[in-house]
């Protein structure tokens, strides 16, 4: 639906049913499946069929998503439209495949070396929302000119759901899906120093002369190494996506409004039963809201307004976007973590940690797992 | 500038930025030259490289598309493009040894595996030669270079019985050959049969680094001394000398004689999307 034409992936557990279904569907349009040595070659054979006019896309998990480093750092230097999905498994490493996580908060901000870019990473917590939050991807890819991460977990790929599907124009409009198709950039000034979106792409064999490498390009695309033309390609990196955040900030929350003490902070499927249990303590009399980041990055900072209790539900043991929490909250916040991995919270243990955090308790039950900031 | 430069590169990019002296001229325009001949236009061919000293110093200098991947990435993304590209469009490429027989080996590979049209030139400098001269996959042996001080020990990848054409032809490539720069004509005619075999294509050319290599191997940064040595270790196959490191050459022509990756994939879709033109995708 989002002219997806190419995908290319490397099989990886629990990501496999995507590629599955990618490889029964997309000839039957006109597109093409092909399985990938590993999956840097997955990615880069997005590039080149991006580079040759498709749209493309490739699926993997954390151990995959390290793995496309190297092309992501060239997509984005090049500013090639791409979409990637990442469900998320246990980790580090291999660790647990079957089940969900949230170890790559993080590295979906910073998915390769060099620094100098900002990335669009948007997150589903529901077979219905990643169905959708594709279309966005896409079509936030070819505005910015840049790959853009789906950061879905395990329960999410491999959970089944029933979803809606529109079929006409007024369906989809509806259901807010967004559409771009590709263009072409008629050169030479292919990567020009400014902030603007919706600039098309380069395409190779359509006679614009392109030039693209991994190297600092000039604004026609030769290789160059100066400062000056550095900074001009970073400026761009960097604000093209920070000057129009507008554009990608998605958010769901629930009882701001009325200063509440405690707001609870999730993504993807833990959100779900986070707001069960706000839902739940709410109907008790306790004054919790929750924020739910659907676009992770650029970070939602702006929905941190109320100095309150922040309390940060993740599917990992380290604490990861906790951190960002504690940077967007206003000063004199309190911040809070829990954290679990390879199963959801349940709404019985959320609501003893509510009740602990509104009475003033530190949440030291286990220790490690169980970290007050 | 001559003809082909006026033709066919970009004048910025001329004088080329590589060392003087350097062998990749006569490794690039063989390939321009032979392109030439085959009466190619500018649009007709997009042309790839990689990283190091083949890579950078000719990437951008097509007058038409050209791009450059990360290190050992560009047969991926050239396989990537292939099957998206329209078929009488041509990916020429120009690279390093350690790009393609080090890194980028793997994927060299499976381009070979599903015989992908694209034309390389592996440009070899016996070694990485852009970071200051380490030994590669091709360095021979006993050869001192800034990491092997103590002559090179590891077996490598153009000897007698492990020759990585070898590897390339036992994985589906459709044409492989070797030369060293300076063997001119004979190079511009392999080119151009390797420029019209639809497939995979690969020829191994070695050019002397007057720079790093030569100053560690020979002791000296003198043009002549190296592109002596380099010419007095090759020779035609069949030819060979006892000391003999490069036999030059065909090596395998297959050309045309399997089916082409890109090919088969449009025919693949083409029959599948008929199969499949009266119902839905679900």
């Amino acid at each position: 639906m989002a002219g997806c034409r190419a995908f290319f992936a490397y099989p990886i557990t629990p990501a496999t049913e995507i590629a599955e279904a990618m490889s029964r569907l997309l000839p039957r349009v006109g597109g093409i499946y092909l399985q990938a040595e590993d999956e840097t070659a997955a990615m880069h054979m997005c590039i080149g069929a991006a580079l040759g006019g498709y749209k493309a896309m490739t699926a993997t998990s954390g151990p995959g998503y390290i793995l496309y480093a190297d092309p992501y750092g060239w997509a984005i230097g090049c500013e090639i439209p791409l979409v990637v999905l990442n469900s998320q498994r246990v980790g580090p490493v291999s660790g647990i495949t079957g089940a969900p996580g949230q170890g790559e908060f993080y590295l979906s901000r910073y998915p390769t070396q060099g620094g100098n870019f900002e990335t669009i990473v948007l997150a589903p917590n529901s077979a219905q929302e990643a169905f959708q939050l594709t279309v966005e991807a896409f079509y936030l890819s070819e505005r910015f000119r840049t790959p853009v991460t789906i950061l879905a977990d395990q329960l999410i790929t491999d959970g089944w759901e029933d979803i809606s599907i529109p079929e006409t124009d007024e369906e989809k409009a509806a259901m807010g899906l967004r559409f771009m198709e590709r263009k072409v950039h008629p050169g030479p000034d292919f990567y020009p120093p400014t902030d603007e979106i919706d600039l098309p792409p380069v395409v190779v064999g359509k006679g614009k002369n392109v030039l693209c490498s991994d190297w600092t390009p000039t604004e026609e695309g030769f290789d160059i190494e100066t400062v000056e033309a550095q900074h001009k390609h970073a400026y761009r990196l960097i604000y093209k996506i920070r000057n129009h955040k507008d554009l990608i900030m998605r958010y769901d929350t629930l009882f701001l409004d009325d200063d509440p003490e405690l707001i609870v902070v999730a993504y993807g499927t833990p959100s779900r039963v986070v707001k069960t249990a706000v839902k739940k303590a709410r109907e008790k009399g306790q004054k919790v809201g929750m924020i739910r980041p659907i676009s992770l990055w650029p970070f939602p900072d702006e929905l941190f307004t109320n100095k309150a209790i922040y309390f940060s539900v993740e599917l990992n043991y380290d604490g990861q976007m906790v951190r960002e929490v504690q940077r967007a909250a206003p000063k004199g916040s309190e911040i809070h973590f829990f954290g679990k991995c390879g199963e959801l919270p349940t709404v019985a243990e959320l609501h003893e940690m509510f009740d602990k955090l509104l009475n003033g308790e530190p949440l030291t039950r286990k220790g490690w797992e169980w970290e007050a900031w | 500038m001559d003809y082909l430069a006026r033709n066919y590169l970009r004048s910025r990019k001329i004088p080329s930025t590589a060392c003087s002296g350097c062998g990749l001229g006569q490794c690039h325009k063989a390939m321009v030259q032979a392109i030439h001949e085959l009466g190619y236009k500018v649009e007709d061919i997009i042309w790839a490289t990689s990283i190091g000293c083949a890579g950078r110093q000719t990437y951008a200098t097509w007058k038409g598309d050209s791009f450059a991947g990360t290190h050992g990435r560009v047969y991926a993304i050239a396989r990537g493009l292939r099957v998206v590209l329209p078929p009488e469009k041509r990916i020429v490429m120009t690279v390093g040894d350690g790009d393609a027989f080090g890194i980028g080996f793997n994927h060299l590979l499976h381009c070979a595996r599903t015989n992908c049209d694209m034309t390389i030139m592996v440009c070899d400098n016996l070694g990485y030669q852009s970071t200051g001269g380490q030994y590669g996959w091709t360095t021979p042996p006993g050869v001192v270079t800034d990491s092997s001080p103590y002559g090179m020990f590891e077996p490598n990848w153009v000897q007698k019985d492990q020759d990585v054409l070898m590897i390339l032809k036992a994985a589906g490539a459709t044409f492989l050959a070797r030369h060293v720069s300076t063997d001119g004509r004979a190079m511009v005619e392999t080119v151009k049969k390797a420029l019209q075999n639809r497939g995979f294509s690969l020829i191994h050319v070695i050019y002397p680094c007057t720079t790093n290599f030569a100053n560690t191997a020979l002791g000296s940064r003198e043009p002549a001394k190296i592109y002596r040595w380099i010419k007095d270790h090759a020779a035609p196959l069949g030819q060979e000398k006892p000391d003999t490191l490069w036999s030059t050459g065909i090596y395998y022509d297959a050309s045309n004689s399997r089916p082409e990756f890109s090919q088969v994939v449009r025919e693949k879709v083409a029959e599948i999307q008929r199969r499949y033109a009266n119902e839905g995708t679900h």
